[in-house]
């Protein structure tokens, strides 16, 4: 069933049918929650924020827009906005190596594989930086999309992960070829 | 290292960060749990208080394809359908004397029952009952009420008591619940 036919059912109250566009969609707004706060805990509340509030909201969604970008940029402002509140928290990743080795010495012997190091690294770019990256390569979003979803040109856009990838360049290339 | 290259080397980094996290099946299944609990989908009297011609107008912008207008209980209903479902557009009558009917809508397919309480019945649940409208999602009454200030809220199976989501919230609280209030303007027609 396509999103707008589960769109469609849940307006009219079919639970069932939102069930499962969360299932469709958790995963993707986990990663980007988890990615933007860094902290699995918080990303958890603002995803599962982000589905009620887009429950209640439905009714008024825009059936010609595509439904997963309507998500994405609820998430996004939710994410912003827990950003905001932590701002505190966020001082203590302000260095980019000691980020990314505490990252990697805080994990038990064996734990250490690709995605966490990876993860690791995407964490240490800047806020609207690792947006950027997490949409391009992550969810693999055309710009365009991605500029609906966080309202900043596709110009901007490009910059922004273009500067994600140079900061990330040598620590990916560590990682891999390590 | 060529730009090909480059891209491959951060499609790779994408591709790991798509790998499936332990958690997410406990934390779907939790967020699926708390929607299926939600009583309330939308409550649409935030449109109840509309003039009954506001329905056919947003109707015909919406190029909606077939219109009734009926009456049930001396309110008239108006009811578009598009695409072959009906969307309740608006609700609302002059009863005369300045009252007027407003049709109280809530959508609560996992409701046993559903009543409507407020100032105008003492906040009583068992004076307003809803009563099924579609045979399973939807809820309705027509209630009369003289213009002025109302404040409400739904009760579901008797025991849970919720605002109008898409309504102005009341300032002040009865037994410490937030309710909604609704404003019915003086009927111009009348």
């Amino acid at each position: 069933m396509t999103d707008e036919e589960l769109v469609g059912r849940a307006v009219e109250g079919d639970t069932d049918a939102y069930a499962a566009l969360v299932e469709r969609y958790y995963s993707s707004c986990a990663r980007i929650a988890r990615r933007m706060l860094r902290n699995d805990a918080d990303a958890q509340d603002v995803v599962q924020s982000t589905f009620l509030r887009a429950l209640r909201a439905l009714d008024r969604f825009d059936r010609r827009r595509v439904f997963r970008v309507w998500l994405f940029t609820i998430l996004v402002n939710q994410c912003r906005t827990a950003m905001t509140g932590r701002r505190r928290r966020e001082q203590r990743f302000s260095d980019d190596d000691v980020s990314l080795h505490a990252a990697i010495d805080e994990r038990p012997a064996g734990a250490i594989d690709e995605s966490h190091l990876v993860a690791a690294a995407v964490e240490t770019l800047e806020p609207l930086l690792r947006e950027a990256f997490v949409l391009k390569y992550v969810e693999e979003l055309e710009y365009a999309e991605m500029s609906a979803i966080t309202g900043a040109g596709v110009s901007a856009l490009k910059m922004r992960v273009k500067r994600a990838c140079e900061a990330l360049r040598p620590k990916l290339e560590a990682i891999y070829h390590d | 290292m060529t730009d090909h290259d480059s891209e491959l080397l951060f499609a790779r980094a994408g591709a790991a960060l798509r790998a499936p996290h332990p958690r997410d099946a406990a934390e779907i299944e939790a967020l699926v749990r708390r929607v299926g609990a939600a009583p309330v989908v939308h409550v649409m009297p935030a449109r109840a208080w509309l003039p009954w011609w506001v329905g056919i107008a947003a109707a015909g912008v919406a190029f909606v394809i077939g219109l009734g207008v009926g009456r049930t209980g001396g309110a008239r209903t108006t009811v578009a359908s598009t695409g072959g479902r009906p969307t309740l557009v608006s609700q609302v009558a002059s009863i005369g004397g300045g009252e007027q009917s407003i049709a109280f809508v809530f959508v609560a397919p996992a409701a046993r029952k559903v009543s409507l309480v407020g100032d105008f019945n003492g906040w009583d649940a068992s004076a307003t009952p809803l009563q099924r409208t579609d045979g399973r999602n939807t809820w309705s009454i027509a209630v009369r009420l003289p213009p002025g200030r109302h404040v409400y809220a739904f009760v579901i199976d008797g025991a849970t008591w919720v605002a109008d989501p898409q309504a102005p919230l009341a300032p002040e609280q009865w037994f410490g619940q937030r309710n909604s209030v609704i404003v019915i303007p003086e009927d111009r027609r009348s």
